[in-house]
């Protein structure tokens, strides 16, 4: 049964801390861009776009990104897979890739070939909602709204309102 | 017996006294909080003040042991209307109980008056004796509180309140124990220190974060721990829970002011700045920060009372730290607040994470 772990003001919440940290962590906030990992992901970048344009008062481009094209686990003929570039030029600039669960970090390493084929940002960081641990590549996040440890068994269901029609967080 | 509140200015409210008999003298600090009485009494914020209680009634569910904030009370005496001696399932009458503490009380006093007169006037001295001639007068008016009031509260020596959590070194300025109940709750590793404790000796706990506990007094009245604040607050992330929050705003150059009007109250609606959002959470503070200097600083509100827009929330602009005007453990009231030790386990995990530099704990 579907066990309810972060309520939709939990979820506000976290992400307003995350903001506070991205403006802690990146002293006065120019050169930044949001890369939002489709679907949920992108929800996150815009939530974190609206919270610094009302925070601080600056607009952050925010950039819908596809990583279908650059998974580990399909075997389709690489011209079915059309890679889509962002329309924000990356180069030099501090991407902050967003998700809403990380989990094997395969996803995220497949984000960060997007990202890399399009241009050479001078930073990478990530930002996602719930880390719930058993990673499977080197990576980690830099700002996380919640760890929730897991078992390999749970899955962890991210519901927001702009898709789902409500905000939270379940455990299976 | 008939007793006298005799306010600093003069003015004279007859009563009719209960607990202790002694005369004695604080600051008048009026309370509308309507229950919880037992734990506004045992705060250490008490400490050097009498408490009026401005409710009708008071002593209605009578007074339970599970809810003390120290092991003794601080306060000087007690102020109220009407008390009532029920004792639902087992609870103390409350007039039993303020005398069981020694602490003295005076009832039958026209409260109306006394918070309408307070609310004019501000807060100031007072005391409660037998008579009230003009000697009795001057000598109120002649009494200096004493400025050494966190050192009377906070602890001698430092002491864990062990858990398996993340580490805290929590600096005493007169800490509620419901701080480290919600700690606890949440199985924070906790060790508490003498507010005096210096910069090396906290360092050498090796914590994850420090929090600077609600306190008695005036911030600037401890020079030692602002400066360690100073020192710390670049090196670990900070919570601030009432004076330990003035003292953040005083250590990054904000001013600190007198309200208007004081807070104290069980439930007051709070705004969270960023969402909007609307929380009922205790107020036990008659200080605040100057709106003014905090805009030239590097500090930012993150939370404002809906009442008179006061500063009760604040926010270091590049550093991990937090702080709270109003007192997030409740005890008494809404449990609105507990967010705030959440989060700032969550800040601390964060910033382990990030100086770790990506070693996963599973």
């Amino acid at each position: 049964m579907a066990k309810e772990i972060i309520d939709g003001q939990t979820m506000t919440r976290a992400l307003t801390r995350i903001t506070y940290e991205i403006i802690e962590r990146n002293k006065g906030i120019d050169n930044l861009v949001l890369v939002g990992i489709k679907t949920r992901g992108v929800y996150v970048a815009h939530r974190i776009e609206s919270r610094l344009k009302q925070l601080e008062n600056l607009n952050v481009p925010v950039a819908e990104l596809d990583i279908t094209p650059f998974r580990d686990d399909k075997n389709d003929d690489v011209n079915t897979n059309k890679i889509e570039d962002i329309d924000i030029d990356i180069n030099d600039k501090h991407v902050i890739l967003t998700d809403d669960v990380l989990y094997t970090g395969r996803t995220i390493r497949a984000a960060m070939d997007a990202i890399m084929s399009m241009g050479r940002p001078k930073k990478i960081s990530l930002a996602v909602l719930v880390d719930r641990g058993h990673r499977e590549l080197p990576i980690r996040a830099d700002f996380i709204g919640k760890n929730i440890p897991t078992s390999q068994k749970e899955t962890i269901k991210v519901l927001m309102k702009e898709i789902d029609g409500e905000d939270r967080v379940e455990i299976d | 017996m008939k007793r006298y509140l005799i306010l600093e200015d003069g003015t004279v409210f007859p009563g009719i006294g209960f607990g202790s008999s002694v005369i004695t003298t604080g600051q008048l600090i009026i309370s509308n909080i309507r229950t919880g009485i037992e734990q506004t009494i045992t705060d250490p914020n008490a400490e050097g003040q009498i408490l009026a209680f401005s409710t009708s009634a008071i002593g209605t569910p009578g007074i339970n042991r599970d809810f003390y904030e120290s092991i003794n009370s601080r306060c000087k005496g007690v102020v109220v209307g009407t008390t009532i001696g029920s004792t639902v399932d087992g609870t103390i009458p409350f007039e039993n109980w303020v005398g069981s503490l020694s602490i003295p009380g005076i009832k039958n006093v026209d409260m109306r008056a006394l918070s309408d007169h307070i609310a004019e006037h501000g807060e100031m001295k007072a005391s409660i004796m037998d008579t009230y001639d003009e000697h009795a007068k001057d000598q109120i008016k002649a009494l200096v509180l004493p400025p050494d009031l966190v050192k009377r509260v906070s602890t001698k020596q430092s002491y864990p309140n062990p858990n398996i959590g993340v580490k805290v070194v929590i600096v005493d300025l007169g800490l509620k124990y419901s701080i480290l109940r919600q700690l606890s709750y949440r199985g924070t590793n906790a060790i508490i220190v003498n507010y005096n404790t210096s910069v090396e000796e906290i360092e050498a706990l090796h914590p994850d974060g420090i929090i600077f506990s609600n306190g008695p007094g005036h911030p600037e009245n401890l020079p030692n721990t602002l400066k360690n604040i100073q020192e710390l607050q670049t090196k670990y992330p900070i919570l601030g829970i009432g004076l330990g929050t003035l003292l953040i705003a005083l250590a990054n150059n904000c001013d600190i002011e007198t309200l208007d009007m004081a807070h104290h109250d069980s439930s007051i609606a709070v705004k969270e700045v960023a969402s909007g959002k609307i929380d009922f959470v205790n107020h036990n503070h008659s200080l605040t920060i100057n709106k003014s200097s905090i805009s030239n600083s590097n500090l930012i509100v993150t939370d404002i009372c809906v009442n008179d827009g006061s500063i009760e929330g604040i926010r270091h602009e590049y550093l991990p730290i937090t702080g709270s005007l109003f007192e997030p453990e409740a005890a008494p009231g809404p449990s609105d607040g507990y967010y705030i030790f959440d989060e700032f386990i969550q800040s601390m995990e964060s910033n382990k994470e990030q100086n770790r530099g990506g070693i996963h704990k599973w």
